[in-house]
């Protein structure tokens, strides 16, 4: 089931709309981890058009993601909208989830005491609840799964979408990425060993309402769950999977802090241009399938293989055709 | 275009661990003697909070991995382990060294808190300033860290797709696996859920005062909440001719599922449990199964107020007073959120082979409308379906149908 890209929403340091899902997103604030100044790519979270949406009663006390999440699923459905909402899917991916309400009910559970954490703060913190937020703001009725992992969790949710498809469980499914940004995160990062390599941390939402494909550029075959535990076997796992790959279809350079290094040994052409520095996990992911599809549909190339480097346990891939 | 026939979908393996016992035989067991796993808890620190009681299950044994090796092992995966160590090894998947004779297996899990113990350590080091271990403890947190270990044991890896739609998740991994197996994307899952106790989840749902400050009394009218426990399930589910070709023992069919959700509130159901009903409904119509075939319903039956007057709404209007009955295993193994749906889609399949239906435990006064679904201790039947239904926090609802190999 090859899927094709009806329209996209996207909430980024660039800025908010579809054409800041591949625009350079800029670094916006420094953190500090052990006196090292880590930039990190931030949305501006006064933007009038992300604060409307706690307007909505059922938002008053959402998370920050869900403002970039639901902010990005209007988008892309305001990009057709003659859609069937009842009959739209949505599968979501996270490489971090609802991690700025989690560590602060924790540290009111560490700090205050058990009998005085906040219970408003709590259900906010399930990785579910973002989407449903989403769901029921904007009235999809379709499937709704929220999927984690590592960042190949972006790629198992393509494939989430072409598996409903291919089921006729709904017409339509939005894809969606969305990470948000914690200052504890840079200290998981360093202590992950991901800070090496110049990684830039950001967050956001990127959302693309898909569709079975009937003509035009599609994200066709997936080949994921590549598994590697360390970084000399995350270059064999890379090699594994690509070989399921023709060898003569360029890869797209969507490599990040340590990948760089083993993605150098891989010898395959590269098209397009250099990866962004800054790296939102599941949401770079999704920008790279953006890329790739502008690739292919402006004739640079009739194919375009689509690496996603879990960064920590898996690697997997795709291919985006014209 | 000539229409593909849908696959049928077997069951060749199964596993759990739980509060209640170290595997599917003896939680059978203990469920049917009517023992409850509440009691005081010892993994995760609760003073302070209103209730300090749970469903605790002792960490299995692992003879061929060193103590120290395990230490470093989250909670989450350690329950995870045996469990599908059990499923392949019943499924005819593994040699004589525990390891999976596929070298490709695809995955569908389910988890709400992945490996959270780790991530609160890392959390209350970092805030002590103590910097030693913390890789570990990162490592360890993510879902990816138990789905790794996973492969990393048994000798295999392969697609995961790790759904955390909460306490409907394990339902969602298990139809999910069977969608896969549809779609004809793939032919075999390993599919089951996880879930360990732990400090923030369980502390969450006492101060939202969900907690049973004793015992938990699913479908009671004095019901007065949930008791948090933990375990995990596997199953392997199979494209049927694929595991007939091979020799396998079918334990049942996976016949149908349906998944709706539910935007009335985000923790509560909507009171007439009309989007559960709509799960259960698309359930049967994709089993081609009519309700009064479905013998028994493993209810999602936290004991909560709100969760089990919506779910005895949408039972009646499903089921009617018939004869299909009705449990809440909740009463004894706890709330084990994202293996819930997955422990208890065992629990079902053991009822479709025994005939054996587990009892409601802790009923003094029986909500009228389900009042005589409810199964008494000693409950046989003659099953031909069975249905796992779960709910979960952001409206998530989940309905499995299984049939009799």
């Amino acid at each position: 089931m090859n899927l094709s890209l009806l329209s996209a929403g996207g909430v980024t340091s660039a800025g908010l709309g579809p054409d800041a899902i591949t625009a350079p997103w800029p670094v916006t604030a420094t953190h500090s981890h052990g006196g090292v100044p880590v930039q990190a790519g931030l949305i501006e979270q006064k933007d009038p058009s992300l604060l409307r949406w706690q307007k909505e009663p059922r938002l008053r006390r959402a998370s920050p993601i869900t403002y970039f999440m639901v902010e990005a699923v209007e988008q892309a459905l305001q990009g057709a909208p003659h859609l069937d909402r009842g009959r739209t899917g949505v599968v979501a991916s996270f490489f971090l989830g609802c991690l700025v309400y989690s560590i602060r009910f924790y540290r009111q559970i560490t700090e205050e005491g058990r009998r005085f954490a906040s219970p408003v703060l709590f259900p906010e913190t399930v990785f579910n609840s973002p989407l449903s937020h989403v769901v029921a703001t904007l009235g999809l009725g379709g499937p709704v799964y929220s999927q984690i992992g590592d960042k190949t969790c972006w790629a198992s949710a393509l494939r989430t979408a072409q598996c409903w498809l291919a089921n006729g469980d709904c017409d339509h499914v939005i894809v969606l990425a969305a990470e948000e940004f914690d200052p504890h995160e840079v200290d998981a990062l360093h202590s992950g060993g991901l800070l090496r390599g110049g990684l830039q941390p950001c967050e956001g939402a990127i959302a693309l309402l898909l569709g079975p494909s009937a003509n035009g550029p599609a994200i066709g075959a997936i080949a994921d769950g590549y598994d590697f535990r360390t970084r000399q076997e995350g270059l064999e796992a890379a090699e594994r999977c690509l070989a399921e790959f023709s060898p003569h279809t360029p890869l797209l350079d969507t490599t990040a802090a340590w990948t760089r290094t083993a993605a150098a040994k891989i010898s395959r052409s590269i098209i397009g241009p250099k990866a962004m520095p800054t790296e939102g996990f599941t949401l770079s992911a999704a920008a790279d399938t953006m890329r790739a599809l502008d690739i292919v549909a402006s004739g640079q190339s009739p194919e375009v293989i689509v690496p996603v480097w879990g960064l920590t346990r898996q690697v997997a891939a795709y291919r985006v055709t014209a | 275009m000539s229409a593909t026939p849908t696959p049928q979908i077997a069951i060749t393996g199964l596993g759990c661990v739980t509060a209640l016992g170290a595997d599917a035989t003896s939680t059978w067991e203990a469920l049917h003697a009517g023992r409850s796993a509440r009691g005081p808890l010892t993994a995760i620190g609760v003073d302070g909070c209103r209730v300090t009681e749970g469903a605790e299950a002792s960490l299995p044994s692992w003879p061929s991995w060193p103590e120290k090796r395990l230490r470093r092992l989250s909670r989450s995966t350690r329950l995870a382990l045996p469990a599908v160590r059990q499923a392949l090894s019943e499924a005819r998947l593994l040699d004589a060294n525990d390891r999976c004779l596929l070298p490709r297996l695809e995955m569908s899990v389910s988890t709400t808190a992945c490996g959270m113990e780790k991530g609160e350590e890392f959390l209350r080091a970092l805030w002590s300033k103590t910097r030693t271990g913390q890789s570990a403890r990162v490592a360890q947190y993510q879902s990816q860290a138990q789905t790794g270990a996973i492969h990393d044991l048994f000798g295999f890896d392969g697609p995961v797709m790790t759904v955390a739609n909460a306490c409907a998740g394990g339902g969602n991994a298990i139809g999910h696996a069977a969608d896969l197996i549809r779609s004809g994307m793939t032919d075999i899952v390993l599919a089951g859920g996880y879930e360990a106790l732990s400090e923030l989840v369980f502390t969450g749902f006492d101060g939202l005062q969900s907690l049973a400050p004793e015992a938990c009394r699913p479908f009671d009218r004095g019901r007065r909440g949930l008791m948090l426990g933990e375990g995990a399930a596997f199953l392997v589910l199979e494209n049927a001719d694929r595991a007939r070709a091979r020799g396998a023992n079918i334990l049942g069919y996976l016949a149908g599922y349906g998944q709706t959700t539910d935007t009335h509130h985000l923790t509560q159901p909507a009171p007439d449990g009309a989007p559960l009903e709509r799960a259960m409904r698309r359930a049967l119509e994709q089993g081609r199964i009519n309700a009064s075939d479905v013998g028994y319903v493993n209810a999602h039956g936290t004991g909560t107020p709100f969760n089990d007057g919506a779910e005895a709404q949408a039972f009646h209007r499903v089921f009617g007073a018939g004869q299909t009955k009705l449990s809440s295993t909740k009463a004894a193994l706890g709330h084990t959120l994202g293996a819930a749906g997955a422990i208890e889609a065992v629990l079902c399949l053991l009822a479709l082979k025994s005939g054996q239906l587990p009892p409601q435990i802790n009923l003094l006064d029986p909500e009228p409308l389900v009042a005589k679904a409810l199964v008494g201790h000693g409950e046989k039947a003659d099953l031909s379906a069975a249905m796992s239904v779960n709910l979960g926090f952001g409206g998530s609802n989940a309905a499995v149908l299984f049939t009799r190999a």
